[in-house]
């Protein structure tokens, strides 16, 4: 039996999912190309940007200034390619010549340690952070306003820059990146602090309306890792397409059966693509990695 | 014997970590808490024994022991509580085992083929299920309450009380596991392993059946993760949905990788820390979680075996073990078998094409034992494509090849192998810690470990790299690695052997040695096929041969006639232009 919906109201609240969840998914997808392993650390960068968001709206609200959340967003993005550098020097650089699960399990020792470390000083209680602009309708319109702005400078760097044509070389290729003297190491740590960047604000985006709690990195990663793999493992609009797809099942299943049936549903339905089209949903991914 | 004598090293370190966790539960005074937490210990180093499976032997990272744990605790929580003290209740942790290892055997089936991002998804994906289910399927999972009032252990009618006797059970298995897995690990079998995990496809050339192992050990470490989690369920008399939770799994993989990823010991060693240090630092407060999370970050970082390795380095650094003695040659075995019935190579009509372009086209060929044929042609003309074709290591997009009886188009890579054609790469794919003479003994894997170092003695001595064979094979330079791994195809005794590039890397005085060697091998009934560029090489034990240009067939010929054909000629003249 279907529950009565508001489709409209809906539809907008997954695109706002969807666009917090392209952002986590596009961020992960990054540093996924650039150096070539999976950063399991990713969702709990999403949940520090999160608990960034709720600590500066109370420091802001208790100097007593009276800001929207989105004079905060710059300090979040900035705060996340922070914490994504020190997830690529302390988990990847020491190990980028070691087999790809060395770096697997470096980067989930990071996400336990900022799991852990976000309960005991943040505590475990859900929290919400500041909206971007106001309440209501007007949070999922900034939400997608925002990551529509974010996600569009990605894109003109990465297609129309001299930086951009590097990242992608060393995506494609990287021994022939390396042969051509394309240093690789300033370029994955750049990834590492882009992927951060966007992880944090994607975080500070989700907060209000989902709230921040400690313990949903992990959630977030999930997300991340099945907009990759539906998108096509390494394409950069794929992750983007499969992170509006989830957004756009979760929402609508959540609707009409329940949000456990939602969570389940997309977890069968991620092993079934893994089964059969591992090379995603849109075609041939860039290549295999990590 | 000798296996025996391989596993007193874990085996002693096994009793002595016994011994402490008797002396600790002891020195407690009997004290009821310490039992118990030294009861927690054994539980998670049964987990962690399991993990190692999947994850250090087979090399599978999965993130799904965590919650095999939870389902294993559920299924014997619900077994015990149903039997209510009747004769089924036994069955609890028979139950516990069997539950999750289905599930691993039919998730495994599909997912175990995946690369390690995806695997580790797959699993993670899994995980996620059953957590979920432990906390929404209310009417059987008793949802976020869990289910409480679990009965203690029986076995056959016997209960067994919490406290000393469940202490005894629970280590009486740790041992019993941890031996079993020694036994199966000791001496050249783990060699075996190591390689499967570190070089699939070359395990595979040497007819080790890489999928099967990888699925083994899965269903395997399942069952073990399960066996942990009943016991839990009966020790603590309460299962919830935390049971099943990420926090379980980073517990088991920080308990593996501190302690060690394939070292039994490291595995008991890493359990007992991960359950004894939190009460050592109980200053820490709620934050010793965060130390786990460091701990395990330095350890991949900084001492990747684990800890155990490092006190056995610092041991041997204290006391210096006297070297392991020179291995002794072989007693010369009349090792000839007969030739009956060896299996011939028959192509025919294979084409395959990459992205478009025909590596190999139309190609067909016969070789058989006694044959030496080589296969020249410029670069990228689909040398290395035919022999990937020949060997099962690529499927052909048409044609077929046979192998005796075996259809190799449909057949693994191991299947061939097994069937007696051996292969070597163009990258040599070694385990740099083995001495060479096990390197190359492992590729007799199939025999006991003393006939399998025979079988290497006499590989090695034909190359003429019998006086290296104690060093250690990292120590080697990498033309010679090549030849090491043409020996470790040798040890498989094959009827055929295909090799890739051999003379590549090899001074002019070893290319000269490996090609009489190879001549006296054909003499004695083997059957060649080489790829490779140095013509002078080829002509010193090649009979015949073939020129490949874009994957055709351009010249077939005895070798001295080939090498002046014009059409031979015209290929290399035209890959320089």
């Amino acid at each position: 039996m279907m529950a009565t919906v508001d489709t409209p109201h809906l539809l907008l609240s997954a695109l706002a999912l969807g666009a917090a969840y392209a952002l986590v998914a596009v961020g992960f997808v990054l540093t996924l190309n650039a150096a070539g392993a999976v950063n399991f650390a990713h969702g709990d960068s999403v949940m520090l940007g999160g608990v960034a968001a709720v600590l500066l709206g109370v420091a802001a609200q208790a100097a007593g200034w009276r800001v929207p959340g989105v004079v905060l967003l710059p300090l979040v993005i900035l705060l996340g390619a922070a914490l994504g550098l020190a997830i690529g020097a302390a988990g990847f650089l020491p190990l980028k010549d070691r087999p790809p699960s060395a770096v697997f399990v470096a980067t989930i020792a990071i996400a336990s340690i900022f799991e852990q470390s976000a309960t005991a000083f943040f505590g475990p209680a859900p929290r919400s952070a500041p909206p971007v602009w106001r309440e209501g309708t007007a949070q999922p319109l900034a939400m997608i306003a925002v990551a529509a702005l974010v996600l569009g400078a990605v894109y003109v760097v990465l297609e129309r820059t001299q930086l951009g044509r590097r990242f992608r070389a060393l995506a494609q290729d990287r021994e022939m990146a390396r042969a051509l003297g394309i240093p690789a190491t300033p370029l994955i740590a750049a990834a590492f602090a882009a992927g951060g960047g966007l992880a944090g604000l994607a975080g500070a985006l989700l907060g209000h309306q989902f709230f921040v709690v400690a313990n949903q990195g992990p959630g977030y990663m999930l997300k991340a890792y099945i907009a990759v793999v539906i998108g096509g493992w390494g394409s950069v609009p794929g992750a983007l397409a499969g992170a509006l797809l989830i957004a756009l099942f979760e929402t609508f299943v959540a609707a009409s059966l329940s949000a456990v049936w939602a969570q389940a549903l997309l977890f069968i339905a991620v092993l079934l693509v893994l089964l059969l089209r591992p090379q995603g949903l849109f075609g041939e991914p860039a290549g295999r990695r990590a | 014997m000798n296996r025996l004598r391989e596993m007193a090293t874990p085996s002693g370190a096994l009793l002595s970590v016994f011994l402490v966790i008797a002396g600790i539960a002891l020195a407690s005074g009997g004290d009821s808490y310490a039992i118990r937490l030294a009861t927690l210990a054994g539980i998670q180093a049964l987990l962690a024994l399991g993990y190692q499976m999947v994850f250090g032997h087979a090399g599978a990272l999965s993130l799904a022991q965590g919650a095999l744990f939870g389902l294993g605790a559920y299924v014997a929580a619900l077994v015990a509580l149903s039997a209510g003290g009747g004769a089924w209740a036994t069955l609890s942790l028979p139950a516990a085992m069997i539950a999750p290892a289905l599930l691993a055997a039919v998730v495994g089936a599909v997912v175990l083929r995946l690369e390690t991002h995806y695997f580790a998804l797959a699993t993670l994906a899994l995980a996620q299920l059953i957590h979920l289910g432990a906390v929404n399927w209310e009417s059987v999972s008793g949802g976020a309450n869990g289910l409480s009032g679990i009965p203690t252990l029986s076995l056959i009618g016997a209960d067994v009380a919490r406290g000393w006797p469940m202490l005894l059970v629970t280590w009486g298995l740790v041992v019993l596991i941890a031996l079993d897995t020694a036994w199966r690990r000791a001496g050249l079998r783990g060699a075996a392993q190591d390689l499967a995990r570190d070089h699939p496809l070359a395990a595979s050339s040497i007819g080790l059946d890489v999928a099967r192992l990888r699925y083994v050990e899965f269903v395997a470490g399942a069952a073990l993760a399960g066996l942990a989690g009943g016991l839990q369920a009966h020790v603590v008399g309460v299962v919830s949905p935390d049971g099943a939770d990420i926090a379980v799994m980073i517990g088991c993989l920080t308990a593996v990788v501190v302690g060690g990823r394939t070292r039994v010991s490291g595995a008991i060693l890493g359990a007992i820390l991960l359950v004894h240090l939190p009460e050592w630092f109980r200053w820490l407060e709620n934050r010793q979680l965060i130390a786990y999370g460091l701990a395990t970050l330095l350890m991949v970082v900084l001492a990747p075996e684990g800890l155990v390795s490092l006190i056995d380095r610092a041991l041997r650094w204290i006391w210096p073990r006297r070297r392991a003695p020179a291995p002794r040659p072989a007693t010369q075995s009349a090792a000839r078998r007969a030739r009956i019935g060896a299996p011939a190579v028959q192509a025919w009509h294979l084409s395959k094409s990459y992205g478009g372009v025909r590596a190999v086209d139309d190609v067909s060929l016969r070789f058989a034992p006694r044959d030496t044929l080589a296969v020249i042609g410029p670069n990228g003309s689909g040398k290395t494509t035919l022999l990937n074709l020949l060997t099962a290591v690529a499927r052909p997009d048409s044609g077929t090849v046979t192998l005796g009886g075996l259809s190799v188009e449909r057949a693994s890579a191991d299947a061939v192998a097994r069937a007696g054609l051996a292969r070597s790469f163009q990258t040599a794919d070694l385990p740099g810690a083995l001495t060479i003479l096990d390197a190359v003994a492992v590729g007799a894997h199939r025999q006991p470990d003393e006939a399998a170092r025979d079988v290497a003695w006499r590989a090695l001595r034909r190359l003429g790299l019998d006086a290296v064979a104690a060093t250690p094979v990292g120590a080697l330079p990498a033309g010679q690695r090549r030849l090491v791994e043409i020996a470790r195809a040798l040890a498989t005794q094959p009827w055929l052997l295909a090799l890739d590039e051999p003379a590549a890397g090899l001074s002019p005085a070893e290319r000269a040695t490996l090609a009489d060697a190879l001549a006296r091998l054909a003499a004695d009934g083997l059957g060649i096929i080489v790829v490779e560029h140095d013509l002078d090489f080829l002509a010193r034990f090649c009979a015949r041969g073939i020129c490949l240009d874009r994957g055709r067939v351009i010249a077939a010929a005895p070798f001295a006639a080939l090498r002046r054909d014009p059409a031979v000629l015209a290929a290399y003249v035209g890959d320089r232009a």
